[in-house]
């Protein structure tokens, strides 16, 4: 019991980190209706800048993250406007936006490769390691703070969407676009700050990431899975991507814990695929019938 | 650059044109979008190397074996997910690719992660090319029949094509299994090229390269998809000298490519003797008309 | 004989019933027609009829057979096809590729004999071809053959589509909103067309139009909906005198 106790925290809290990435995705995806693939990049570039601003930069914890936040904020927003806005005005399918994105991915993995190099580097001890002793149940200090920092963040992003005019413009724009600009509402300007929220988490959970583990040019790799929560949880709905996260990252280290950390990987796939012959839109995703 | 050197570039790029074939027919005519032919490449890899080295058969029954199995998997796949829509089958597609690479990991027998070494070294560039002459030819001889004809169909507009009678679900799945085919055989081709296998040869990067080769040989287009494996196979191999930039160059020309010539090389049109003719027509009557497409160049 | 009957077809989305307890029937060789005010439940109708939507409740019986939702193919093989109301062409094919697609099913060679391009494919591949210049020839489109489907113009797209029903070699056409944005001269001529290609191909019609004079005009047979249900049924001449058609239609007095 003590054990299930254990492998539930670890997994609510890397859940809660693969909800701040899989909103990314399905912000850009209720808006754009493509998968961001370039996202796992900036989440990447995310850890890397976190990395360099605590200990190039020398500059406090508290700093460095808020600043690599923003830093991976404007890259999303860059991405955008050279990777995507010209297919967007072009009116292209969605598959071009895929390989556009993929494109994305590969020279921003590739850009860290060739400049930094492929070393891994291990962030220096922000908090300490001393896990915290509540009964049996041992609760690291930094998967504690990966919580309470991503809960904030989603409370944050659901106040956002739910009661500010942009946020209202965000949710008109994913119901229809076009309608939306014809009722006055700048969908290129929802566009960017869609973006920019998605990179400014991306960051976030870039930084969490590094810290959790090492940073490294293929940490994109791991944030695939966010992807797989968000489809988990239905496409384009933040509810869905929040829960298929905390789903995903509970049932990842229960694997983990109990059978093998070889396996942890597969589950992972199999159950996006196993979702999505018995619920193709995802749990939380709608369904609908083709209108002739 | 020595004579070696080329053919080596020329027998990777029929090896990825083989499979490009493959995705061509699916993605380029049929209209759908696979992010896993790279797991399709390592089953065909995988059965034809366990043909050769275990059981000892000659080389072509390996490699078709190799074809045929991949193709009965996805037939399994193609059943579960061929109802998904657009983006939804892709993911499926990107989560079954991935799911084969992770369960090769596992597979002790075939040497798990660490790869499996000590395969024959059949593959060569007379075989390559004598097979993807034969795939070619099988290939637009597909797509000017009827079968092709309503695989475009569905590519064209789903509802239409029911409406015309024309089983949508059928034309994906033979669309899907004859393209998976084409990966297993490039897979097997790769495998006694290679000499070795390994689950990482086949990740999501493998069938991403697929697919961006055949965008970027123009969708619809099997002299586009040749064209693009051509090109796009020898390019990192001629960037080799930069060594890091090489991937960041062609990240960089994938981006760049989509967005200022999404239609591809050859956009959909083909080099056909009629094809030429009609270009040269056109060419020579410039003067008194000066036409801006050349509209009697398709022949899909 | 009645060729298609629709017994008690009923289709509802969620808590909106869109058609309800319909009753119908199209007799053998007629041109009936299918009309109502917008929203009314008439390509809903069609919807069901050629399998795009699953049908809530009732049957839909075509030539003595129940086709209640069967998949949208196998009851195009059966013999009906249609149009749309916003018109689906394969756009980026040419005229004439639209036709030939659409022919599939008078060829039956297979896959394998397709790949080796056997004697008997390469002859069934030239009846194809001609018949779908003989269509085009018959629907006025044959000089423009080698057009992108997308590039003609609106009312012979229409036309394109109507071609490309045809090549099945259905029983029953069902033509949605035919004469949308045509103007007069171009309504008398599809009028002509409709007449002209029933009597050429054996056919069934049924036409869901607004044109009054276009229905009025060539169906025999009139069914009136109004939000999903049956108002009045009858010929031309009795639908334009019953009260209840001209109260839907012109609102009450007073």
């Amino acid at each position: 019991m003590t054990q299930f106790l254990q492998q539930l925290i670890n997994g609510l809290s890397i859940g809660s980190v693969y909800a701040l990435m899989a909103v990314g995705y399905s912000l850009v995806y209720s808006i754009m209706n493509f998968s961001n693939f370039a996202h796992g990049g900036v989440i990447m570039l995310g850890a890397y800048f976190g990395y360099y601003y605590l200990t190039g930069a020398g500059l406090p914890f508290p700093v460095a993250f808020i600043g690599a936040a923003l830093t991976t904020c404007l890259l999303a927003v860059i991405i955008e406007r050279g990777a995507y806005k010209p297919l967007r005005e072009r009116k292209a399918p969605f598959l071009y936006f895929i390989i556009s994105a993929m494109g994305t991915s590969i020279f921003l993995e590739n850009m860290v490769i060739a400049t930094i190099g492929p070393t891994f580097r291990t962030y220096p001890e922000v908090l300490s390691r001393t896990p915290i002793q509540i009964g049996s149940v041992s609760i690291g200090r930094l998967d504690l703070a990966m919580f309470i920092i991503s809960a904030v963040c989603l409370a944050l992003l659901v106040f956002f969407i739910d009661h500010t005019k942009m946020g209202k413009a965000i949710q008109a724009t994913a119901y229809n676009i076009k309608a939306s600009a014809l009722m006055g509402i700048n969908t290129d300007l929802v566009i960017i700050i869609v973006f920019a929220l998605g990179g400014f988490f991306a960051g976030i959970a870039g930084v969490l990431f590094g810290m959790k583990y090492t940073v490294y040019p293929q940490i994109g790799i791991i944030t695939n899975k966010s992807f797989i929560a968000a489809v988990f949880g239905g496409l384009g709905s933040l509810p869905g991507a929040v829960i298929g996260s905390i789903l995903l990252g509970v049932i990842e280290t229960i694997t983990a814990g109990y059978f093998s950390s070889q396996y942890r990987d597969l589950i992972a796939f199999v159950l996006l695929v196993v979702v999505l012959i018995f619920r193709p839109r995802g749990l939380m995703g709608k369904v609908t019938e083709d209108k002739a | 650059m020595d004579l070696n050197y080329i053919s080596g570039i020329l027998t990777l790029a029929g090896i990825n044109l083989m499979a490009v074939l493959g995705l061509s027919l699916l993605t380029g005519f049929t209209g759908m979008f696979s992010f896993g032919h790279a797991g399709f490449m390592a089953i065909g890899g995988y059965t034809s190397a366990m043909m050769t080295v275990k059981f000892g058969l000659p080389f072509i029954p390996a490699l078709l074996i190799g074809g045929l199995a991949a193709s009965l998997v996805s037939s399994v796949i193609g059943r579960l997910t061929l109802k998904l829509k657009g983006d939804y089958f892709c993911i499926a597609t990107l989560g079954f690719g991935e799911a084969i690479r992770l369960i090769f990991d596992n597979v002790q027998y075939f040497g798990g992660a660490r790869g499996w070494p000590g395969i024959p070294h059949y593959t060569n560039i007379f075989n390559v090319i004598i097979l993807n002459i034969i795939a070619i030819v099988i290939l637009a001889n597909l797509v000017r029949s009827k079968h092709g004809r309503n695989m475009i169909a569905v590519r064209e507009e789903e509802l239409a094509s029911q409406i015309v009678g024309i089983n949508v679900f059928k034309h994906k799945l033979i669309s899907l299994m004859i393209s998976a085919a084409y990966a297993g055989v490039a897979g097997g081709l790769m495998a006694h090229y290679m000499t070795f296998l390994a689950p990482k040869m086949f990740s999501l990067v493998k069938s991403t390269e697929l697919t961006i080769i055949v965008i970027f040989g123009g969708l619809g287009s099997i002299s586009g998809s040749v064209l693009g494996a051509l090109v796009l196979t020898s390019l990192p191999e001629i960037l080799r000298a930069f060594a890091d930039w090489r991937l960041v160059i062609y990240g960089l020309s994938v981006v760049i490519i989509m967005i200022t010539r999404p239609s591809g090389l050859m956009g959909g049109y083909e080099f056909t003797p009629s094809s030429m003719k009609k270009l040269i027509t056109r060419i020579k009557n410039r003067n008194k008309d000066l036409p801006n497409q050349m509209e009697g160049g398709k022949t899909v | 004989m009645n060729i298609l009957e629709l017994k008690n077809l009923t289709k509802t989305f969620g808590g909106l019933t869109a058609v309800g307890n319909v009753d119908f029937e199209v007799p053998k060789d007629s041109i009936s027609g299918l009309i109502g005010p917008n929203g009314a439940g008439k390509t809903t109708i069609f919807n069901l009829i050629t399998g795009v939507y699953k049908v809530t409740g009732g049957k839909i019986i075509f030539k003595g057979q129940d086709i209640t939702n069967m998949e949208p193919y196998k009851i195009a093989e059966s013999g009906i096809t249609r149009t749309f109301q916003n018109i689906r062409l394969f756009k980026k094919l040419t005229v004439y590729e639209n036709v030939l697609t659409a022919c599939h099913a008078n060829a039956n060679y297979n896959l394998l004999e397709s790949v080796l391009r056997t004697p008997k494919c390469r002859k069934q591949e030239k009846e194809l071809k001609e018949k779908a210049d003989n269509l085009l020839e018959i629907m006025g489109l044959h000089d423009r053959k080698d057009m992108i489907a997308n590039n003609l113009p609106y009312g012979l797209q229409r036309r394109l589509e109507i071609a490309r029903a045809l090549a099945l070699n259905p029983e029953l056409l069902l033509l949605d909103e035919p004469a949308a944005g045509m103007n007069p001269d171009e309504t008398v001529q599809l009028m002509a067309l409709i007449a002209d290609i029933r009597e050429k191909f054996n056919l069934t019609v049924l036409i869901i139009d607004h044109h009054m004079d276009l229905i009025m005009g060539i169906c025999e047979k009139i069914m009136v909906l109004n939000f999903g249900c049956k108002l009045a049924e009858g010929t031309p001449q009795e639908i334009q005198n019953n009260p209840k058609v001209i109260e839907a239609y012109l609102g009450v007095e007073g």
